[in-house]
């Protein structure tokens, strides 16, 4: 028997007024887990007898992975625990809102923190009971249909632990909400505020840095929530139930356990205090604290303001004007309806003018500092001396992984791998950069750069960088060419392990495919890298590949290797093993060579209209012959086949495959208004590849031959009579 | 003994109670009368520890009673409209309040609902305005404590609760030393029940009197004098409050016990004299018109 003021009595009492929310719980959470468990279950039973697994482990993967997704790491959950976190937390501290409710739960001989710590826990008690006992529920049906094992089990209880933690501190938030205010709106509006103001604050910053700054990168130093729960918990769910192994996967989910606990452990500690300091008048009021009513109304009018601003800003193309005025005149009115709400009087529209005049003058002042950049961010340029070192990403982005086999993003292997100590050329660039105009660039190329501050801050920016410029080109070649900037953009470079587990090579020059040994990838790349020596900006950018390697790596991964003329390392490599040809065909191994003319000189041209409403008016099919699905917005394509060796000789000199383009050449040096579609004979000189009907090709910009100009070129006549016909219309 | 010490209390910009400073003994029935806004109900919260005064104190037994779980077990606090849980009936009320109050009388209490006609299964939202009140009396009686704090708990209630109440009051007064503290606006409500009575206007006290030394000590008298000099002769020395006159009647309020002013009277040569008792709203109204005050606006209406 429990004596009168137990804990467990109190706590007893206290749930008899709960019991709607013991409902809400229990149905929610058997939705959530036994519910999608079965639904999970069900389709993957539903695919294996429609034969999508091709073997019995295949079907028990899956079914392992079903239950993890329903039960561990599910991506429904987030919602309806935000909901259930904010019934919980509301409910049990309602009575704050009513006087009379309060004048009797103040009066009676209970301790106030004791009043507290058992709404609390209760709240925890109803979301730890139906959240478990659903689990049960759902791990029985899954183990019913064999689709548990330790593993699933382990990561079911990792992914409870997420949970619960996420919960508390969504629970906790809506607790510290509601001392600090006096109704349930009032509670909803600032318990949500509390929810995603960081990550509001850090979506408007960076709405306007983008719109207003020119070196913005997000590229290395990324500009995200640190506390906000709900950004961490939708960041990262769909990425754990991707983590197979559970002691990988606890390793990355422990730092938010941490994060997350003292978070809720703060919030808590904040709510408590509130509650022991707020007055029971408070009851009905919008605001609990009349001191921090203004500083409420301050905190939602800026970003509110700011928020419909740059609304304004993308909508009407970036005028300034309107902009500041949208923003004001928003906070404005956000100010004028927040006082609405606190006296619940339409009359109070203009009351405290002064917290609402520093409202709108901190939208001013921030959107003068975006605007004008009076921090100076796009001037920024650190001293020399005051750089650790440089990570640069010259417009590259490969596949990376790391030795676990993991995805790695092409910033967070630059980042780690790369680091520039000299760092002058790099600082040459970004400051050239700061006066000139991308518009007046030939080839404007984005860099984007770390710089590692000895100071230990890092600092990430973009700038523009002409390629066409001869100016650059030395700069380029002393950070291009380093063994640093190599070995932090190139896998290969550092990656010995992984061409131990090399799982097959490739070799192509676009036209011809040959299989290398998978046990000769050391060797190949022993070969490969002695041949980056060669390497450099001006390397890259003067000469087009002339084959390229394919390796291929457990785990789907893969890396190409561009072979160029001088890599006489490589090119040895791959005589040995018979798999070296050369990069121009030879017209006797051709059976055809088909080349369809876009004529995008037409749009080039600057009128979209009048093209369009030719090839509206004329049925393009039947006039020009052409088939119209060659037809690329409106403007007609036009194909013609060659099938003379003669012809064949004067277009391959001239042609280079598509299949061995790369980011550093100019994108202007091959024609894209030509497809060049290459089938080949039968009995041929070179061993083509077989595995497919033809290869494309792309014309060097300006030395189309003139027969297939002619051959491709549009009925002028027929342009007359489409015009005419057009104009007989209007 | 509760005693309250220069207490006040603002809402927001309007001043609820003004340095109020009561003492209310043990074992009387404490009436705390004022018109609506004078503060009562302000004034019974902070006591019953719901409000924190902005300043001066409240102590219960000599000990302050804001967040003071000791101080409070030793008051029940009716407000003017009671709480009851949603759905629930008086027995769901009793089960909290034995719950909360160590001292609660289950027995006693179901005794109380028979001797009430209250239904203990009935939902109390069901429930006539006088049956909550009741009730809420009934659970505040039940639960023992020294002190019952009643924010006009006597509105709507007919005679013959009223005379109800009244009689478990005395008995509870009377076996455990019991003191009702009573507010209303209605002078008249508290006149057969109160021992001592306090004035609040304007969050101020304007008095604080027994109602016995008011009624012992302030007499009304209708009388004829045979002469000027009689009438004369018996005023001096007297502290006339009131003096009223048609024809030759006089009517006097005047201070003093009966026997003082029968004994004054005796020496004078009067043709009719007649000591008469004051009711109490009589009472208040020569007390407030003493301190410039019409208690018939007040309180009287």
């Amino acid at each position: 028997m429990t004596s009168k003021n137990s804990f467990w009595a109190s706590s007893k009492e206290n749930h008899k007024r709960r019991i709607w929310v013991w409902i809400v719980a229990f149905i929610t959470q058997l939705m959530l887990y036994v519910g999608v468990v079965t639904v999970y279950l069900s389709r993957i039973r539903a695919w294996n007898a429609e034969g999508s697994y091709k073997t019995a482990k295949a079907y028990q993967e899956a079914l392992y992975q079903a239950a993890r997704d329903a039960l561990a790491f599910q991506d429904n959950l987030m919602l309806p625990l935000i909901i259930l976190a904010a019934i919980i937390g509301i409910q049990g501290f309602s009575y704050l809102y009513d006087r009379k409710k309060v004048d009797l739960y103040h009066s009676v001989p209970v301790d106030k923190n004791w009043r507290f710590a058992v709404v609390y826990v209760n709240g925890i008690i109803i979301y730890l009971t139906s959240t478990l006992i659903s689990l049960l529920i759902g791990v029985i049906t899954a183990a019913i249909q064999h689709a548990v094992n330790c593993e699933v089990m382990a990561a079911i209880g990792l992914g409870f632990i997420w949970n619960l933690l996420f919960f508390m501190v969504v629970y906790h938030t809506s607790i510290l909400a509601v001392m600090l205010t006096g109704n349930r709106f009032v509670t909803l509006c600032v318990g949500g505020m509390f929810i995603v103001y960081e990550q509001m604050a850090y979506v408007l910053a960076e709405s306007m840095m983008y719109s207003f700054f020119d070196t913005v990168s997000g590229f290395y130093v990324t500009h995200e929530p640190k506390l906000s729960a709900i950004y961490d918990y939708s960041m990262n769910t769909w990425e754990f139930k991707q983590v197979e192994e559970v002691r990988m996967l606890a390793k990355e989910l422990l730092p938010y356990y941490g994060k997350w606990f003292i978070l809720a452990v703060v919030i808590l500690a904040a709510a408590w205090l509130c509650y022991r300091k707020r007055p029971s008048e408070a009851a009905g009021r919008a605001i609990a604290f009349i001191r921090i009513e203004p500083f409420v109304k301050i905190a939602a009018a800026v970003p509110l303001g700011i928020g419909l601003g740059m609304w304004v800003h993308s909508a009407a193309y970036n005028d300034a004007v309107l902009t500041a005025v949208s923003m004001i005149g928003a906070g404005a009115i956000a100010c004028a309806a927040i006082e609405v709400i606190y006296d619940f009087d339409i009359k109070s529209l203009f009351k405290h003018l002064i917290s609402s005049g520093i409202a709108v003058a901190g939208i001013l002042f921030i959107f003068v500092v975006f605007k004008m950049d009076l921090t100076g961010y796009d001037d920024y340029l650190p001293a020399a001396d005051d750089l650790e070192s440089i990570a640069v990403n010259v417009d590259y982005y490969g596949q990376f992984w790391d030795k676990d086999y993991n995805y790695v993003g092409a910033s967070d292997f630059s980042e780690e791998h790369m680091y520039l100590h000299d760092v002058e050329p790099l600082l040459a660039l970004a400051d050239k950069a700061r006066g000139e105009n991308v518009e007046d660039m030939t080839d404007a190329r984005g860099i984007n750069v770390l710089y590692r501050l000895n100071s230990g801050r890092k600092v990430g920016r973009r700038f523009w960088v002409d390629f066409d410029n001869p100016g650059n080109e030395e700069l380029l070649n002393r950070i291009m060419g380093t063994q640093e900037f190599k070995e932090g953009s190139f896998q290969f470079m550092t990656d010995q392990d992984s061409f131990e587990a090399v799982t097959s090579m490739v070799y192509s020059n676009g036209a011809t495919t040959s299989a290398l040994p998978a046990q000769d990838a050391l060797m190949l790349r022993e070969a490969y890298i002695k041949d980056m020596e060669r390497f450099d900006f001006s390397m890259v950018i003067n000469n087009r590949p002339c084959g390229r390697i394919s390796v291929h790596f457990p785990n789907w991964f893969s890396m190409t290797l561009d072979v160029y003329d001088d890599f006489e390392n490589t090119i040895a490599y791959l005589q040995s093993k018979e798999a070296f040809y050369p990069v121009e065909l030879n017209p006797e191994d051709i059976a055809d060579i088909t080349i369809t003319h876009y004529h995008n000189e037409l749009l080039e041209e600057g009128n979209d209209d009048g093209v369009q409403s030719i090839v509206d008016t004329v049925n393009a099919e039947e006039a020009w012959a052409v088939d119209t699905s060659y037809t690329y917005e409106g403007v007609p394509a036009i194909p013609a086949t060659f099938t003379e060796e003669e012809q064949f000789a004067e277009i391959v000199p001239y042609i280079y495959p598509e299949f061995l383009s790369t980011a550093w050449n100019h994108t202007y040096e091959l024609d894209s208004d030509y497809d060049i579609y290459v089938t080949f004979k039968k009995d041929t000189t070179y061993p083509y590849d077989r595995s497919q009907f033809g290869v494309y090709y792309r014309f060097y910009t300006g030395q189309v031959p003139e027969f297939v100009v002619e051959a491709t070129a549009i009925d002028a006549e027929f342009m007359e009579e489409a015009a005419a016909g057009n104009a007989g219309e209007e | 003994m509760i005693e309250i010490h220069n207490l006040t209390k603002t809402y927001e910009k309007i001043r609820a109670v003004d340095e109020v400073s009561v003492t209310i003994k043990d074992n009387t029935v404490f009436g705390l009368i004022g018109t609506n806004g004078a503060g009562k109900s302000t004034v019974l919260r902070m006591v019953s520890g719901v409000l924190r005064p902005d300043s001066g104190t409240v102590a219960i037994d000599n000990m302050p009673v804001y967040d003071n779980v000791e101080a409070k077990k030793r008051l029940f606090f009716i407000a003017d409209e009671p709480y009851f849980f949603a759905n629930s009936n008086a027995q769901t009320m009793e089960r909290y309040y034995n719950g909360v109050y160590e001292e609660f009388n289950s027995e006693e209490f179901y005794k109380y609902l028979e001797n009430f006609n209250l239904d203990k299964r009935r939902k109390i939202g069901t429930f006539s305005k006088g049956m909550r009140k009741q009730l809420a009396l009934l659970l505040g009686i039940c639960s023992h404590t020294k002190y019952l704090l009643c924010d006009e708990t006597f509105d709507g209630l007919d005679p013959v609760m009223r005379q109800g109440i009244k009689s478990i009051f005395a008995k509870e007064m009377e076996e455990r030393g019991m003191t009702p503290v009573i507010a209303s606006h209605n002078l008249r409500e508290l006149e057969d029940i109160c021992d001592h009575v306090g004035l609040l206007h304007k969050g101020g006290v304007l008095l604080s009197k027994d109602l016995e030394d008011m009624k012992c000590n302030i007499q009304k008298v209708q009388c004829v004098f045979a002469t000027m000099e009689d009438e004369m002769k018996a005023l001096s020395g007297m502290d006339v409050i009131k003096k009223e006159q048609r024809g030759s009647l006089r009517t006097l309020t005047v201070r003093g016990t009966r026997e003082e002013v029968t004994a004054r009277f005796a020496t004078v040569d009067t043709v009719f004299y007649e000591v008469l008792p004051l009711s109490l709203e009589e009472i208040f109204i020569s007390e407030t018109e003493v301190v410039g005050y019409d208690i018939k606006k007040l309180i009287l209406g």
